[in-house]
């Protein structure tokens, strides 16, 4: 994104500035065009959204700023971002935004543009091969501690392979697989 | 028995013939007050005569002040009421030289003129204009309507043109004329000012054609105007694409002016709105450091941001000019901690809104309270209209202010007068 000119006079410029114009205009009613994204404008980038986020202090990029990327159209880097990824979907951001933008859902319409590009983090499609091949993400508590918790030693009702068979056929199973 | 006094009996001098001063003028009118409304320019209407919408209506201007309650007189408002009322002592292109005399009983010398053009008789044929840049239209809704002649613009033309108006209106040989009035009050109505940037290195203003004020925009957006409401460069007149506008230049700034300029984020964004909505196709950013658009204009701001105007919260790093015409301006993004290079044709910047240059002479000589340079009332909480003895103030004389502001606080003026003669 760095702007370089050849010029026969010394650099007037020693700042970095993103040239605007390479920037993907687009992007923004792309997102604006996706479910429960029509408010993304409406940000007046008051920070409330990053006030609110509990983890957003180890975040390089603030729930604010990746909205404020949206609409500059920073298509690259907010795709790119581990931030989409690392949200909790606590929804704390979007329960307190004062313009009532989906700060939580905008970031899930990232996740998704994301994966269709197969830019999906390499933890996520391990979480995403862990559900395809046991139908769950987290193992089910041994036999004896669930005795120990005075519940039955089997799960009741407890079929995996159905989901396992479903997961296949959805973007879950055609990301693992072209992962593999 | 209540003496007859003079104080209660004498004509009101009105400074000014903005939204303030001829709201002030008409309504004492109405009460059969005489009134000598002075105006500096060779035409009535202030600022706002040259807003192409004002908010908070969007209405014309011409449509907007104070006119709603007198049914058929909108557009012909000035010429009814203001030019033809005999109550009011029109006088245009007269300047307040002198004040003397006491509060109740103030002797004023006005000085009038040179009028190179008579009002009273040019019928706006156009002839004039077409033989000469001497000569030139204010606004085609001026009041009085006549064309105004500058005479640094004087060519060899225009003494025949002299000759040739068909009702003999130009008098190029005109003197100022001087007259000494007496007024029992004084409204100070004087306005505002838009500052002119020229010592702000970082925006280029006076350095490149294509940066200008919000008030150039008005003028350039106004379809009465010389574009016709396209939007153009200056520089050649192409159209513009691109416009960028940044916000507090001059204002809240301790080198030039420490006060917010109140109305500039409303406007800057009801022009941004016009822009986006109603001239296809241009691309809008705003730079500000906080958007202000107090109380219910919050709407202008919402609409913006729907229309697609981009919002850049920052200061501007620097701008320069290529071989093209467009200006490459690299924006400091306060929010994301980067700097933003971007390629516009159209800068425009929201300046402060300062005193009007006569302001502190005739400040000084009413010995008047200042704030800023504006004038500053006696009481602010109890009498926010009250200046002095027998000198009240209204409108953006006081410090930036809107219309409807502008003309309640005139309206508040007049009441004060009323109550004072009952």
């Amino acid at each position: 994104m760095a702007e370089t000119k050849e010029s026969a006079e010394p650099p007037t410029i020693l700042v970095d500035p993103i040239d605007m114009s390479k920037l993907d205009q687009s992007f923004c009613n792309e997102i604006k065009s996706m479910p429960y994204g029509e408010e993304l404008v409406a940000c007046f980038a008051c920070t409330t959204c990053t006030a609110a986020c509990p983890i957003a202090n180890q975040w390089d990029y603030k729930p604010h700023q990746l909205i404020r990327m949206i609409i500059l159209g920073m298509r690259e880097e907010v795709l790119s971002s581990k931030e989409i990824w690392e949200c909790l979907t606590c929804f704390q951001c979007q329960e307190r935004c004062p313009q009532k933008v989906r700060v939580t859902d905008i970031f899930f319409d990232c996740k998704n543009l994301a994966a269709e590009e197969g830019k999906v983090p390499n933890s996520i499609v391990a979480l995403g091969k862990l559900l395809l091949e046991t139908g769950q993400l987290y193992e089910v508590t041994e036999d004896w501690q669930r005795e120990d918790l005075d519940l039955e030693p089997e799960v009741p009702g407890l079929a995996t392979e159905p989901l396992k068979e479903i997961l296949k056929t959805t973007r879950t199973g055609r990301l693992v697989g072209s992962d593999e | 028995m209540v003496e007859v006094n003079d104080t209660l009996s004498g004509p009101v001098l009105i400074i000014g013939a903005g939204v303030a001063g001829m709201t002030a003028a008409i309504e004492l009118a109405d009460s059969d007050i005489k009134t000598i409304l002075v105006e500096k320019k060779q035409t009535i209407g202030g600022n706002a005569l040259e807003l192409y919408k004002a908010f908070p209506t969007d209405d014309c201007f011409y449509c907007f002040e104070g006119s709603r309650f007198r049914p058929g007189i909108r557009k012909c408002f000035y010429r009814s009421a203001m030019l033809d009322n005999p109550n009011i002592d029109l006088r245009t292109n007269t300047r307040v030289d002198e004040i003397t005399g006491n509060p109740g009983n103030f002797k004023v010398k006005l000085t009038t003129g040179p009028m190179y053009v008579d009002p009273k008789r040019c019928i706006m044929c156009g002839l004039c204009l077409k033989r000469s840049g001497a000569f030139s239209l204010i606004s085609p809704q001026c009041q009085p309507q006549a064309v105004f002649y500058d005479p640094s613009l004087a060519e060899e033309s225009v003494k025949e043109i002299e000759k040739e108006c068909p009702t003999k209106a130009i008098n190029l040989n005109a003197q100022s004329t001087e007259e000494q009035v007496e007024v029992s009050d004084i409204i100070l109505a004087t306005g505002y000012t838009e500052m002119r940037p020229v010592n702000m290195d970082e925006y280029g203003y006076g350095k490149y054609p294509n940066v200008i004020t919000q008030l150039e925009l008005a003028r350039m957006l106004d379809p009465n105007g010389e574009s016709a409401g396209a939007l153009i460069r200056p520089s050649d007149g192409a159209p513009v694409k691109r416009v960028m506008m940044v916000q507090c230049v001059g204002s809240r700034d301790e080198n030039y002016n420490l006060y917010c300029s109140k109305i500039c984020c409303v406007f800057a964004l009801k022009h941004a709105n016009i822009i986006v909505n109603e001239r296809n196709g241009i691309k809008t950013t705003v730079v500000y450091m906080d958007i202000r658009t107090y109380d219910r204009h919050e709407r202008y701001y919402r609409e913006a941001r729907e229309s697609g105007v981009r919002f850049v919260r920052g200061r501007v790093h620097l701008v320069r000019p290529n071989p093209d015409g467009s200006l490459d301006i690299i924006v400091y993004d306060s929010l994301l901690d980067r700097y933003l290079s971007y390629n516009i044709d159209l800068f425009v910047l929201s300046t402060a809104l300062e005193p009007s240059e006569e302001d502190e002479t005739l400040q000084r000589t009413l010995g008047l309270n200042t704030s800023s340079g504006f004038v500053a009332p006696l009481d602010l909480a109890n009498d926010s209209v009250v200046a002095g003895d027998h000198v009240y103030v209204c409108g953006a004389a006081m410090g930036p202010a809107e219309v409807p502001e502008s003309v309640t606080q005139a309206r508040a003026v007049v009441s004060k007068i009323l109550q004072g003669r009952q």
